[in-house]
């Protein structure tokens, strides 16, 4: 990170800073709708980040990320609801329970060759028969739903994630600012080095002597624990669960449409891509309802529309693009 | 460059700050003096919930000429929200930031809490028009009403509504099987089944309950599953698709129960399900909740939507259009009373509504301490006609029930 930081020039370091400090002084000016939608912005930014360790660094798709989030969300409130144990200790039993999880599909996948999109399908495939088993899973609620009490305004409790909008916002700032930096630090560690080494040219990676199946496991390992943590997040801040919504293939797609939008493989990538995603959306919405338009799913059709056009111009993704407009070094980054 | 401080005295900084503050205070002052109740009406209008969330929809967009009518004054907000519980929640704060005093939905009960959590926090009422989850009101909610029963009211009235039934066709069953979705909906109906029907005195055996996957591409083996068990009564939970499926298997299986009757739950009065079947749509009954087509709200109401919606039967959609008109005559009805739009007010009305008259059928709508309207009775809609007509209670009906149902051969 510090390498990083370092060869960064004095403009990239300028943005970063002003960004951050806007972002942080952003509740001062910003009412109460706008931090719901940053905080969806750093949400969809971290998840963003974790899948791209995956897939924009180690090169495996994943298409059953949800998964991760699922069983981190419930781990979570669960030992909330039955136990009594706070989301600040949950959250280092969820970890464990989704990278197990994880774990066990990338030895399955990587361990029989399983590759490209027979390992997407593989992690299809794990996500959907983790949603159906926790249909019937009756300590969990099932396909009825697990319930987390009543969080009032005026009642931050910061132990329990419980409480108003403020609470959230800075929770996902902090969770998107430190993926930014973990992820950063993990670009340029021999690691970092060895995933793209992988992702470029497994048998060449082989060759010159890289544990291909031992990267991509410590790949997995990562990125479906920062999921997790996202997913204690996700349950806290909806306070309520269910299996049909939390595993469902939509809800992988729609973590990945971020570092996808924004660049895959790159460090600000999935950041870029949720801040324009998010508003875009929020932003569709409230031009229909000013221009009078009613019609259901118009503004979805017109988020793919403008999804369509972001890709085709910018195939790469915006944040390289934008980066050698504003004259950053290291687009790739 | 020079500050002119002849523009900047103590008195006109007094003046313009004082002058701010009226400005800012405004929207409250009009909020709480507005002559017309601002109510933003969030339903599921696109995305997988986007059949029923449309036709709430409808509801919504017809509910203000009759509300007018009856000397009521609203100004609804129109907000998809996608069937997504994200967008639910940033909507629900861009409402109520854009004038929204109360809000009304949101046909799914993960939505509606996403909903419930903001309004909650900034003190906004929040009428659920449809929503079953028992939890909604068992949370603590303070600010928040449903006029909608539970998965277990439902199935409880709707239980009480098939013995009625029964007495009134005089026919005999031995045994039923109940086949239910398996999803959060059919899994709720299940546990309410499981706990209540031992109790309810019914005079058949409940031989097996069985699940099916909503997804499944066809109910086949269930329904053969149920061909063996041969039971007189047919119990379902289903969703529009499955119930087409559910009867065409159980035609092409040339199974033929005295009836199929659910105990609450959509599927069987869907437009779909009558296109999809034609005359073997008939003689299913719907023990549900279902608009009173004696009350004069109801035919105010079906008269407006008959006006407004052309292309669509109000007859399929009283369910959806009536519960929701009904969230807003209570949204009204309670402002009216209160005469005040500030949240804890409207709340405090709310909370002592006594509505007589409205389009659901039963007594005054009352919500007790938690919130939820217990006192909402189910009805017996039997296809006839391919239209849902109110068969049971008599005081209501305008056909008397048909059962045993006639059999499928000669109806094509």
């Amino acid at each position: 990170m510090t390498n990083i930081w370092y060869h960064t020039n004095w403009r990239g370091k300028a943005i970063c800073l002003l960004l951050l400090l806007a972002f942080v002084a952003a509740p001062i000016v910003a009412d109460r709708y706008l931090l719901s939608v940053l905080i969806l912005v750093f949400y969809f930014a971290y998840l963003g980040h974790a899948w791209n360790l995956l897939m924009g660094f180690a090169g495996q798709l994943s298409l059953g990320h949800a998964l991760y989030l699922g069983l981190g969300a419930y781990t979570a409130t669960a030992l909330w609801t039955l136990f009594g144990v706070g989301p600040w200790i949950g959250v280092f039993i969820a970890i464990p329970v989704a990278a197990a999880a994880g774990m066990l599909v990338g030895w399955l996948g990587w361990r029989f060759a399983i590759e490209g999109v027979y390992f997407a399908l593989l992690t299809i495939a794990f996500a959907e028969f983790t949603r159906i088993g926790f249909d019937h899973l009756g300590i969990t609620g099932a396909s009825a739903g697990l319930f987390l009490s009543v969080s009032s305004e005026g009642a931050d409790k910061w132990w329990n994630l419980g409480g108003g909008p403020l609470l959230y916002y800075y929770i996902s700032l902090i969770l998107a600012v430190a993926a930014t930096v973990l992820v950063a630090g993990l670009r340029q560690s021999s690691l970092g080095y060895r995933w793209l080494a992988v992702r470029e040219d497994p048998e060449a990676a082989q060759a010159v002597g890289i544990n291909i199946f031992r990267a991509r496991m410590i790949a997995m390992l990562i990125s479906s624990s920062m999921t997790a943590v996202g997913g204690v997040f996700y349950g806290f801040y909806y306070r309520n669960l269910f299996p049909s919504q939390v595993f469902d293939i939509g809800r992988s797609i729609e973590l990945i449409l971020a570092p996808i939008i924004g660049g895959l493989g790159t460090i600000f990538g999935p950041v870029v891509g949720a801040i324009i995603l998010t508003p875009l959306g929020e932003g569709l919405t409230g031009l229909m309802q000013s221009l009078g338009i009613n019609a259901p799913g118009a503004k979805l059709i017109f988020y793919g529309i403008m999804l369509m056009i972001i890709i085709s111009l910018r195939p790469d993704g915006v944040w390289p693009w934008l980066a050698r407009q504003m004259g950053l070094n290291g687009s790739r980054k | 460059m020079s500050i002119d401080h002849r523009k900047f005295s103590r008195r006109s900084v007094l003046a313009g700050t004082a002058a701010g503050a009226v400005l800012l205070g405004a929207p409250a002052i009009v909020r709480a003096q507005a002559k017309a109740l601002k109510i933003a009406v969030l339903l599921p209008q696109s995305g997988y919930l986007a059949q029923a969330g449309q036709s709430c929809h409808r509801g919504a967009l017809v509910s203000p000429a009759v509300l007018s009518n009856f000397g009521f004054n609203v100004e609804l907000i129109h907000i998809d929200m996608e069937s997504n519980p994200d967008v639910a929640r940033t909507q629900t704060e861009r409402a109520i930031n854009e004038g929204a005093q109360c809000i009304v939905g949101a046909f799914d009960s993960a939505g509606t809490l996403a909903i419930a959590q903001v309004c909650e926090q900034r003190q906004v009422p929040l009428i659920v028009n449809i929503g079953a989850a028992p939890q909604l009101t068992e949370q603590g909610y303070k600010f928040l009403v449903r006029n909608f029963p539970t998965g277990g009211m439902l199935v409880k009235n709707g239980l009480t509504q098939i013995q009625h039934l029964i007495d009134a066709t005089k026919i005999a069953p031995k045994t039923a099987v109940f086949l239910h979705a398996n999803d959060n909906f059919g899994l709720a109906q299940r546990k309410g089944m499981d706990a209540i029907f031992p109790t309810a005195g019914l005079p058949f055996k409940l031989v097996e309950s069985i699940a099916y996957d909503p997804k499944a591409q066809d109910l086949s083996v269930e329904v053969t599953k149920i061909r063996g068990l041969n039971p007189d009564l047919v119990l379902v939970v289903t969703r529009a698709a499955d119930a087409i499926k559910l009867i065409r298997d159980i035609v092409r299986q040339k199974f033929q129960p005295m009836g199929i009757i659910s105990p609450g739950a959509p599927g069987l009065y869907d437009e779909e399900f009558y296109k999809a079947l034609g005359p073997l749509a008939d003689y299913h009954i719907d023990a549900i909740p279902w608009a009173n087509p004696k009350s004069k709200v109801t035919q105010a109401l079906e008269a407006e939507f008959k006006k407004q919606q052309p292309k669509f039967r109000f007859a399929n959609e009283c369910f959806n259009v009536g519960f929701t008109f009904d969230a807003l005559l209570v949204a009204a009805d309670a402002f009216k009373r209160a005469g005040t739009a500030t949240g804890p007010e409207l709340m405090k009305a709310l909370m002592a509504t006594d509505l007589a008259d409205h389009a659901m059928i039963g007594p005054p709508i009352k919500f007790d301490a938690k919130g939820q309207n217990v006192n909402i009775p189910s009805s017996c809609v039997q296809n006839r006609g391919q239209t849902p007509t109110v068969v049971l209670p008599a005081d209501v009906a305008t056909m008397t029930p048909v059962l045993p149902m006639p059999p499928w051969q000669g109806r094509t």
